[in-house]
């Protein structure tokens, strides 16, 4: 299987994952955008700890009593 | 030589009207015969609110003359991105899943305009969900550039762009969520502002990336972009992204010079990108050198390469805009335009890891921006698109096109960012760079802009439209 099968091959498994059926005409732009993305997945994954960076706390203030 | 009634900034305008020397309705009415005349020609407008707005004027206009006074907008013309919500008037996101969208009410900066006495001459048009684009495969047509309607005008507040650099509004709004403001300013040779994230308020405007949508006004001037930030922004409890500060007086810099501020510029960012045309490096390294004639202190400084930021912007964009069209995405996929769903549809591949890793590096490069390079620095310059605006027959029809500009970083910082001419490619389109400032800071990025576009005098050159009438 070429790579290029391949990359296809697992965009087909993501898409049947998250249930849709592409009109075959517009798959060609899809797996230009998920070879693009892939590349840009594997740069958001930085060297840090596993402590580092709570990015996705929230905020309870909002909503607490103020009287 | 005196002006044409649409060459008055907003400024001018404002003072013609308290002076008694022009009315709302013939500022108004000039404007919709520009529109009704040049339009078919750039498609800037999906829909044209010719009554409201001769309504809206004819108050304006008594209010004015019984010394009701409310602002600087007061009985000025605008236009509405097609994103924003609009009671009682179609709002359709360029989008056939929206083509009969009627609110029932209006988003936040609507009703600020509109409580400020401003008069909304119509919608305009955008990529599809402010995403898409540029399509020809949706209910409108893409709006086209007016320095040469062959060429792109940027995405996604396209028509904003457009009527601006058309001279058909003084003001129109857009939103940005990757460079949707920013790029359209570029390439039609306007200004445009993205201001700070939570600075305007994003309720009522479709959503198309929770984090880093924001919400700003294009512009002939950089004093309009400021009086229009006067009208709209503010705290709203109801935007969870909304800061709970008060609003700066966002003119207080312009007309000042340069000296003392310390001015950052990384150069390497953009001039060792592919696709960087040496047009656009001499337009940035000219700019630098104006900057620092007007008393600033220029220094070249680095920054991680672009990609990082690139990258962590693509990801979050790509994860929350297929949640937001997930259902739609899966059950409708014909009824959105080509490009719109091909790009739509990468979202479903991300994990839930790579997207909160996107969120990690998100923080650390706020940091870093904040931290390191605007503690010290009061502003930083640098490039906005790579080229001018390409044709609109250089897109492949069947995969969408990618973005030459650069500045989906600061939507991931969130700062503040203006967009500013800086010039002409030698094709005669329109050339531009970017002012970043310290969050929350748009009054040093209007003073810096102000004082450049008031010594490079680019704002006086506006495109050559066939007018078959004469206004």
């Amino acid at each position: 299987m070429s790579s290029q099968d391949g990359l296809e091959h697992e965009l087909d498994v993501l898409l049947a994952k998250a249930g849709a059926t592409v009109p075959p005409h517009l798959k060609g732009g899809i797996l230009a955008g998920y070879r693009d993305m892939k590349v840009m997945a594997a740069k958001v994954r930085q060297p840090r700890t596993a402590a580092s960076e709570p990015s996705n706390v929230f905020s309870l203030k909002g909503f607490a009593r103020t009287e | 030589m005196a002006k044409l009634l649409h060459e008055l900034s907003i400024a001018e305008a404002g003072r013609a009207l308290r002076a008694g020397t022009v009315s709302s309705v013939a500022l108004t009415q000039h404007a919709l015969s520009r529109i009704a005349s040049v339009d078919p020609l750039l498609h800037s407008f999906v829909l044209v609110t010719k009554e409201r707005a001769l309504a809206d004027a004819e108050r304006a206009d008594r209010e004015l003359e019984s010394g009701i006074d409310k602002g600087p907008l007061h009985g000025v013309p605008y236009a509405l991105k097609d994103i924003y919500s609009t009671a009682g008037i179609r709002t359709t996101c360029h989008s056939k899943l929206l083509l009969d969208h009627v609110p029932t009410e209006d988003s936040v900066v609507e009703t600020k305009l509109k409580a400020g006495g401003a008069v909304l001459l119509g919608k305009l048009a955008t990529h599809e969900f402010a995403f898409g684009g540029p399509s020809f495969d949706l209910p409108f047509p893409p709006a086209r550039n007016p320095w040469n309607p062959h060429h792109f005008t940027g995405g996604s507040s396209s028509g904003s762009g457009a009527a601006v650099a058309a001279g058909f509004t003084r003001m129109a709004m857009g939103s940005d969520t990757g460079g949707s403001i920013r790029g359209p300013a570029f390439y039609c040779g306007v200004v445009g502002l993205k201001p700070t994230y939570g600075r305007v308020s994003r309720r009522g405007v479709f959503p198309l990336s929770y984090t880093l949508d924001h919400c700003g006004p294009l512009t002939w001037t950089v004093e309009d972009t400021a009086l229009t930030m006067q009208v709209i922004a503010g705290y709203d409890p109801q935007d969870p992204a909304s800061a709970d500060l008060p609003v700066d007086n966002f003119t207080q810099g312009l007309g000042q010079d340069l000296a003392g501020l310390k001015i950052a510029y990384p150069r390497s960012f953009f001039a060792k990108s592919v696709g960087v045309t040496e047009e656009v490096i001499a337009s940035l390294d000219a700019a630098a050198q104006e900057v620092a004639k007007l008393g600033a202190t220029v220094t070249e400084i680095t920054l991680p390469d672009y990609d990082i930021f690139n990258s962590c912007g693509r990801v979050i964009i790509a994860a929350e805009s297929y949640a937001i069209h997930e259902e739609e995405l899966l059950t409708r996929p014909l009824d959105y335009g080509r490009y719109t769903y091909q790009r739509m549809m990468v979202g479903a591949t991300l994990s839930a890891a790579d997207l909160v890793q996107a969120f990690r590096l998100r923080r650390e490069l706020t940091a870093l921006l904040n931290g390191e390079v605007l503690k010290t620095y009061d502003a930083m310059i640098t490039a906005n698109g790579l080229s001018a605006a390409p044709r609109f027959d250089e897109f492949d029809p069947n995969m969408p096109p990618k973005m030459t500009i650069q500045t989906m970083p600061f939507n991931v910082t969130g700062n503040p960012v203006l967009a500013i001419p800086t010039g002409f490619s030698k094709s005669g389109l329109p050339l531009g760079m970017q002012i970043v400032g310290r969050a929350f800071d748009e009054a040093t990025v209007l003073r810096v802009g102000s004082a450049y576009e008031a010594a490079a005098g680019s704002i006086h050159k506006r495109p050559e439209l066939e007018l078959p009438i004469a206004v």
